[in-house]
């Protein structure tokens, strides 16, 4: 019975799935251009300030005063000193030029006039490069080049029956356009590029993996069930239709305990969490059409094209 | 798998209970006031800063020493390696140039008797120079006066061991050619002389044995009374490398989570109520399938946390940081795919009227190929991860040496602590995903109440 549902065709509408990213690549650049990416100071360097007080300090309320000045993101903690009981007062702020003297002053000031009970005093200012610097970068950029090369050749010798290469490169570029829906949710919402986002981007990048390969293994299958009845068309319709509900349940179900986290990350006040759980839930959501709607359009095009030239040869 | 008997699934699913048990409340005996762990519970985790909060130290280059930026670079590298080989994954290490400060951040918890900060910090400060002189200690005023044959550059690897001879622990040092022949040389010279050759890391010499013979194969040890612990350490100190000069305290202080101070208790909140959540939906979709799913699953976050945590006492822990939880996310998240999957392949053979075992031994065969292409991809993906930014003598970073060599040895906790836990994933994934759930899903079904099936699939008569 279900064989006679009818196919949607996905290739018909590939005009429209392709716009998206690269409008969505088109706005991540004039955003990135215009307003810059919030770099946090383990990738950036910055300043760290240390204060000393005395009493109770409310951090979350330092954390927002020092915010709301607008030298770039500010991380605060709380701390004690070991061997005595001096109680200490830790801001970071990324900036890669350091901040300015003046502006080192305002903070100190401000943190005086917010609370001056607290016998607030500035115990040491320290101009740091970033923890993580360029090179690591370019080794992160070498180590994903290398994983990529490995990728496309196992995919290329367990994909042979598609085309081998070609499959893999697409299962890249589907994957990049995931990784891009990232780039975009954090440049959007001004969130910091630290660790965090190295772990999303990661994920996002599994995700992504395991819902290529599903639905070239659809493919795979169809096309040794149907062999040459159905052109490379019809058998990524089919394909996409079958692998339907298992895109969304396994997706309803991960996003569930997404939005779980996001969830109770507000009720206990610890946003940052959100940093982590929202862009992520993006991704997610982003990477089921990147599988149903791009990764098998692509390969349609390239067996189309390739058929085209063919015939004229 | 046709012969799987109807006990099976109450020993697969007792075995995962166990294994839950085991993980979350570890086993400690009681001995008077000590209490001795003989597996690790949760409550053992070491939780990165950004969850827990760690300790804030300031080291400075000695008084009077002027640093160069390359050596205080050449300082950050090897506190990172130091800082990965002890599997602290989770630090920052930033440096003032100009005034010569490297501050360094590290997870820690009060309380924590399992891990000492001051020694660690004095490690992680210490030069850790290790070099063979000519001559026994009280040859010469200072150390530093009696003639170096070679130092820790020379060495290739050093390893810990048993020297069954001595019937003692030892670390043995494998030279580089460098090394290889200025060792030759010195105990040429020095055979039956009765000068001995003394070994130091700093200033404290560990023993000064005498020469007997010219040795020229380039293989050394260093002993001395040592516990498995200790010749450990020494090895790793050894293939740490030493730092250009020495780390001085500056400061030393507690620091909160980053995260705010709440973060532990929502992220375990969060974690809890997230697995109900999948648990309902998987069974609500899936049935019979879903339960048996939802065994799987707990195996495997199970199994992910108990190689966090070690486990047994002897093994490594690990620091759990937002990039190790990303980590756990996605292999719970392709445990729960590979279920789905399976299901959902189950479904089809049962709707195109197959019998039940047929389609149960279908649906397995058909997802695996998928499951399986999925899993070996994400584990090529994190070896390299795990090589590029792991500690240098790691397996994999061994391997891949000729990619990578361009940048030097450096470690990179997030990284590493993605990957790590990606791998475990990933296999824990073939291990209950796979085997596990089959097993538990022929064996229940040879049970006649069981044979439904609509228990199996939805829609389905």
């Amino acid at each position: 019975m279900t064989e006679k549902k009818k196919d949607f065709d996905i290739v018909s509408k590939k005009k429209i799935f392709i716009a998206i990213p690269l409008v969505l690549l088109a706005v991540t650049l004039l955003v990135g251009i215009i307003f810059g990416a919030e770099i946090s100071i383990e990738f950036k360097g910055g300043t760290i300030l240390t204060y000393s007080h005395s009493g109770d300090v409310d951090i979350e309320q330092v954390s927002a005063e020092i915010n709301a000045l607008n030298y770039g993101v500010a991380t605060v903690t709380s701390g004690e000193a070991f061997g005595s009981d001096l109680r200490l007062i830790n801001v970071s702020f990324s900036t890669s030029e350091g901040l300015a003297q003046e502006e080192q002053e305002t903070v100190t000031a401000t943190l005086l006039e917010k609370f001056p009970e607290n016998n607030i005093e500035l115990e040491s200012n320290k101009n740091v490069s970033a923890s993580t610097g360029l090179r690591f970068f370019l080794k992160c950029l070498v180590a994903f080049v290398f994983s990529f090369i490995l990728f496309i050749i196992y995919i290329a010798i367990r994909f042979k029956k598609l085309g081998g290469w070609s499959t893999g490169v697409f299962a890249l570029l589907g994957l990049s356009v995931d990784v891009l829906a990232v780039v975009a949710t954090f440049m959007f919402f001004r969130l910091p590029i630290d660790s965090i986002f190295m772990a999303v981007v990661l994920t996002i990048m599994g995700y992504s993996i395991n819902n290529t390969l599903i639905i070239y293994d659809r493919i795979r299958e169809n096309k040794s069930l149907h062999g040459t009845k159905l052109n490379s068309r019809e058998l990524l319709n089919k394909s996409v239709r079958q692998s339907l509900s298992r895109a969304v349940n396994t997706t309803v179900s991960t996003a569930a305990a997404l939005v779980v986290l996001s969830i109770v990350a507000v009720i206990f006040g610890v946003s940052t969490i959100l940093n982590f759980a929202f862009p992520m839930l993006v991704g997610m959501l982003f990477g089921v059409f990147t599988s149903l709607c791009l990764s098998g359009t692509f390969w349609v095009m390239w067996q189309e094209h390739k058929n085209k030239g063919k015939r004229k040869a | 798998m046709k012969s799987v008997k109807k006990p099976v699934f109450f020993v697969v699913v007792a075995l995962i209970l166990g294994l839950t048990y085991l993980t979350l409340f570890g086993v400690y005996t009681q001995y008077g006031d000590i209490e001795t762990t003989i597996i690790r519970g949760v409550k053992d985790i070491r939780w990165g800063i950004d969850i827990r909060g760690g300790v804030d130290v300031i080291f400075t280059s000695p008084e009077g020493y002027s640093a160069t930026r390359t050596e205080m670079d050449a300082a950050r590298s090897i506190i990172e390696t130091r800082m990965v080989t002890r599997n602290i994954t989770d630090y920052e290490i930033y440096v003032d140039y100009s005034t010569e400060r490297i501050i360094v951040r590290f997870p820690w918890q009060s309380g924590d008797e399992s891990f000492d900060p001051e020694q660690a910090v004095n490690e992680l400060g210490e030069t850790a120079m290790l070099t063979f002189r000519e001559g026994a200690p009280w040859d010469a005023e200072d150390y530093e006066d009696l003639p170096i044959v070679i130092t820790g550059a020379d060495v290739e690897r050093a390893s810990p061991n048993y020297n069954p001879d001595t019937r003692e622990y030892q670390v043995s040092l494998e030279l580089k050619d460098s090394g290889k022949e200025a060792f030759a040389d010195a105990t040429g010279r020095l055979a039956g002389t009765g000068v001995p050759i003394s070994i130091w890391l700093d200033d404290y010499c560990f023993s000064y044995p005498m020469v007997n013979e010219r040795i020229s194969d380039g293989s050394a040890s260093i002993s001395g009374n040592f516990t498995v612990e200790e010749v450990q350490s020494l090895a790793n100190r050894i293939n740490g490398g030493a730092l250009p000069f020495r780390l001085e305290i500056d400061s030393f202080s507690r620091i909160s989570p980053t995260l705010g101070m709440s973060a532990l208790d929502a992220m375990v909140i969060a974690g809890v109520i997230a697995f109900a959540v999948i648990a309902i939906f998987m069974i609500s979709r899936y049935r019979l399938l879903g339960v048996i799913a939802t065994f799987g699953l707990l195996g495997q976050a199970m199994g992910t946390l108990a190689v966090i945590t070690g486990f047994f006492p002897g093994t490594d822990s690990f620091t759990l940081t937002i990039p190790g939880i990303a980590g756990i996310i996605l292999s719970v998240g392709m445990g729960v795919d590979a279920n789905v999957i399976t299901s959902e392949r189950i479904k089809e053979e049962l709707r195109i009227g197959k019998t039940l075992d047929g389609s149960l031994q279908a649906g397995y065969k058909r997802a695996f190929s998928v499951i399986f292409d999925c899993n070996i991809t994400l584990l090529i993906i994190s070896f390299v991860l795990m090589g590029a930014f792991g500690t240098p003598d790691s397996f994999a970073a061994k391997v891949l040496t000729p990619i990578f060599f361009m940048f030097g040895p450096g470690a990179a906790g997030a990284i590493y602590s993605f990957g790590f836990t990606l791998t475990v994933g990933a296999i824990l994934n073939f291990i209950f995903g796979v085997f596990a759930s089959r097993l538990m899903t022929y064996s229940i079904s040879k049970f006649k109440p069981m044979r439904k099936t609509k228990l199996y699939a939805r829609g389905v008569e």
